[in-house]
């Protein structure tokens, strides 16, 4: 197709679109009613179930078989880039320099790093109490390593990430649902149906397996996001193709191999 | 614990087999991954087929997953329902994939480094999520299961990263599967924000009791999370990603996508229409027949056009799985019971008769390198136990009785009836016949082999940058990377006993009474609107008149060896008149369609919504 050809092909299908969904969207309940079936249904299941971070419930709980689902896509995902992204015949390894950082940004970032991996902890700890959990926790431990990178260098996350520790990790965190639910059908219960104690309300031990699962994806998340930051990283900054041209285009200024990997 | 609880096993067991092999893939040595991946595949399927013959005679098996069994009707949690179809699909997926399992135990020569696993472990997880999608009865959970198809299938796709192409094909695989489902799950939103339900049984009730003033989100909804199962069915114009996908995929790879996902488009769309939609009066059932005839008919005809055009044998077959979806959807488009059992045993037979064609290609491009008909002209004369398997698939593929894919033609044929039925001959004899000049030009030396400017390495100097413009709009088949260690100096043992063992399964599908009576059952129960809501919702189940079985009859056995002598005759006339490597100037537009252009495939995906929109509306 010829550019004009293509974009009156997509005006048409986009004005059809619009369209569409202009009367599909004037029929949707008002703003700010007071009808809210599921949510009401899921708010009174979260507190019988002593789960007082009514998300955490419906995500680890009421539609923990969901959760399965999208921590697998998570963990395929990641998968699926080690695959694509892996040394191929014609590519090879080099080591990266030792780069030279600025005090302050270095004494920012050592600094900032206990905090978050600390912040990235309790959000996961407290997923079944408060707003946050094993995604959102996840995700930020996996950044405070990274702070390293910026502080220091590349060798010196390289040091502390050992991939193969970090991907049994994310493969652990990822057989936690199943190793679960397969378990809680061994007793003659359900798939993953909450069969422990679920505890006081707001405490940390509330919510039955909630906590469990909520531990699972954490441990899955950060380690997947740790896996998968590598597998960009050493594209960007370790590997090379035969003929010395870095994997991933134009990034790194030579200067401690550092370019825009850093900012992520 | 009763069959039900085990229905989430078939998704958890092969993810927990995925992570096993991920995290110890450092120390395995490659044959226990591979031995370790089918034996976890094999129980997954030994569970499934149990369930379903343990089922058999008994209301479908309905389980909440967590225990969430909802009261008077409403509840906050997923379940999945192990019916005669879903259940089916879920074994023919679990089969499938263990002998994909075997068939690759030969392949790849250099797994990512330390990760001796991934393959399997990939296969493993895609096996979850297409189980996944055929037992769930949520549509949120279906959304979920969607996605984890989709991203499996990429990294699948472009596993042989070396090649610029496989990247090019799996990023638009990636690009058009996501758009479906963006379009998908607006859908479910639509569906929510009306319903305040996800569970297909629950919308169907909301929808059923509610006046239809609110037609147009209710058509608007349908027509967006259809469009997202026919971006997976491969419908045209929603299709380009598949001939990509298929030209650059590891074959073992491809039978799984040709063998079920693509089905499992059209699985997505049955399922909604009778599930949701079927009672409700905002969306009348002509709007959908027009919808599913129109799409059908035009997918079948592109199909099998590109098919016979095509000379890659990769990307022929993977136009004749488009030209079969074609015809699944005209059948579906009838929808009455017996066209859901017609189009299920239609890709039962295609599921084994396809796959094994594509293992077949996958053993020329491991013995040459190169899946080019013209370039492999006579080259294939000393693999003649492949060349008489991938002959009988092309036989087979044009309807020829008893195979079941002949007996799907031949009851979808009597169920769509009249003028559709010239449709059905014609792309069956198309198809196959595209596959039958494959196998007797290159494993029997037919025809004259080509003139030498004709040759693919003059014609394909225009390649550039892993998309295929060349000026003629051609993709050949030459300088396939190997997919095996080194060269095979003869087909493996493996390879040839999957192909035969797929065939197999291929023709036994036409040739089990029993088989077809299930069938017939389960497409009952499958059409069964109100009957799914009860069992779902109140566990109870009503008395269904069964229809009476399907069987070969006089006309269906008669147009079957129609199409099959066609098929032949037409192999036999290109192979012997018109010379090789002369494409029709007619066609030209039509290939230069699919011109790996993704901006052109998302400008025709958009407007193929618009037009699914205008046809329901």
């Amino acid at each position: 197709m010829s550019l004009r050809v293509r974009m009156v092909v997509l005006a048409v299908g986009l004005l059809g679109l619009a369209a569409m969904l202009v009367a599909a969207f004037r029929k949707l309940p008002g703003f700010g009613g007071s009808w809210h079936p599921y949510g009401q249904r899921a708010v009174e299941t979260a507190l019988g179930r002593h789960t007082s971070n009514v998300i955490a419930s419906i995500n680890f709980d009421q539609r923990a078989f969901d959760t399965m689902g999208e921590q697998a896509i998570l963990f395929g995902a990641v998968l699926g880039t080690v695959v694509i992204l892996r040394t191929t015949r014609d590519e090879r390894r080099v080591e990266p320099e030792p780069a030279r950082v600025p005090a302050p940004l270095r004494r920012y970032a050592l600094a900032v790093l206990p905090v978050t991996l600390l912040t990235g902890l309790y959000v996961v700890a407290h997923g079944q109490v408060s707003p946050g959990g094993g995604f959102q926790g996840g995700v930020v431990a996996a950044t405070a390593l990274h702070l390293l990178y910026i502080a220091v260098d590349y060798r010196a996350l390289q040091r502390v990430r050992s991939v193969p520790l970090f991907t049994l990790a994310d493969a652990a965190g990822e057989a936690g649902y199943p190793l679960l639910g397969l378990g809680v059908l061994m007793t003659g219960a359900s798939f993953l149906e909450n069969v422990l104690p679920y505890g006081t309300l707001g405490t940390l031990s509330s919510g039955g397996t909630v906590p469990v699962l909520n531990a699972a994806i954490g441990l899955e998340v950060a380690a997947a996001v740790v896996v998968l930051l590598a597998q960009f990283l050493d594209q960007a900054i370790v590997i090379e193709s035969e003929d010395g041209e870095q994997g991933a285009g134009s990034v790194g200024d030579g200067d401690g191999r550092r370019g825009e990997g850093g900012a992520a | 614990m009763t069959a039900a609880q085990l229905l989430p096993v078939l998704v958890a067991g092969p993810l927990l087999g995925a992570a096993v092999l991920v995290a110890t893939g450092r120390w395995l040595p490659r044959y226990v991954a591979d031995v370790f991946g089918a034996v976890v595949a094999g129980a997954a399927s030994a569970l499934a087929l149990g369930v379903l013959v343990a089922t058999a005679h008994r209301p479908a098996a309905v389980e909440w997953v967590g225990g969430w069994r909802p009261r008077h009707g409403t509840g906050v949690g997923i379940v999945l329902v192990g019916d005669g179809i879903g259940l089916g699909l879920a074994a023919v997926v679990s089969v499938l994939v263990v002998t994909v399992l075997v068939y690759s135990w030969r392949f790849f020569d250099d797994p990512p480094p330390h990760q001796a696993g991934a393959f399997p472990a990939l296969i493993l997880a895609f096996q979850a999520a297409m189980c996944g999608f055929t037992l769930t009865g949520d549509l949120f959970n279906a959304f979920v299961f969607f996605e984890l198809m989709g991203v499996v299938a990429y990294a699948l796709t472009g596993y042989r990263v070396d090649e610029a192409r496989a990247v090019q094909g799996a990023l638009t695989f990636g690009f058009l599967n996501s758009l479906g489902g963006y379009s998908l799950l607006l859908g479910v939103g639509l569906l929510y924000a009306h319903t305040g339900e996800l569970g297909l049984a629950q919308l169907g009730a909301h929808l059923d009791a509610a006046p239809d003033g609110s037609g147009t989100l209710v058509k608007a909804a349908f027509v967006l999370v259809a469009t997202g199962f026919l971006v997976k069915a491969a419908a045209v114009p929603f299709h380009f990603w598949l001939p990509d996908a298929h030209t650059v995929a590891p074959t073992p790879v491809c039978m799984l996508l040709s063998g079920a996902m693509v089905q499992l488009g059209v699985y997505g769309v049955a399922r909604l229409y009778w599930t949701v939609f079927a009672g409700s009066g905002a969306l009348p059932e002509a709007a959908v027949h027009r919808a599913l005839l129109a799409l059908g008919v035009l997918t079948a005809v592109t199909g099998a056009l590109l098919c016979w055009l095509q000379r890659h044998v990769k990307r022929l077959l993977a136009f004749s799985t488009i030209a079969h979806t074609g015809l699944f959807l005209v059948t579906l488009a009838v929808l009455t019971p017996e066209a859901v059992a017609g189009t299920a045993l239609y890709v039962l037979g295609h599921a084994g008769i396809k796959a094994a064609l594509f293992a077949c290609a996958g053993i020329l491009v491991d013995r040459f390198g190169n899946v080019d008909e013209q370039e492999l002209h006579g080259r294939g004369v000393r693999l003649r136990p492949v060349g008489v398997l991938f002959t009988v698939g092309g036989l087979a593929l044009a309807g020829l009785p008893p195979f079941g894919t002949g007996l799907g033609k031949a009851l979808s044929e009597e169920a769509a009836g009249g003028w559709l039925t010239v449709l059905f001959v014609a792309v069956s004899a198309a198809t196959g016949g595209a596959v039958l000049r494959v196998a007797g030009g290159v494993f029997f030396g037919l025809g004259s082999p080509p003139a030498e400017e004709d040759r693919p390495h003059a014609a394909g100097r225009h390649r550039a940058g892993g998309e295929e413009q060349h000026e003629d709009a051609e993709t050949t088949g030459a300088d396939e990377p190997e997919e095996t260690r080194e060269r095979v100096t003869r087909a493996p043992d493996t390879m040839v006993v999957a192909a035969a063992a797929l065939l197999a399964a291929g023709l036994a599908v036409g040739c089990v009474p029993p088989l077809w009576s299930a069938v017939s059952r389960a497409a009952d129960s499958f059409t069964d609107h109100s009957g799914y809501a009860m069992a779902v919702l109140y566990s109870t189940g009503q008395h269904l008149t069964h229809s009476p079985a399907p069987h070969w009859s006089p006309a269906g056995v008669t147009l079957g060896l129609l199409s099959t002598v066609l098929a032949a005759c037409g192999a036999w006339a290109a192979l012997r008149t018109v010379p090789s490597g002369v494409r029709p100037r007619w066609s030209l537009p039509l290939r230069r369609l699919h011109s790996g252009h993704v901006g052109d495939y998302v400008a025709c995906v958009v407007a193929g919504l618009t037009l699914l929109a205008a046809l329901v509306w």
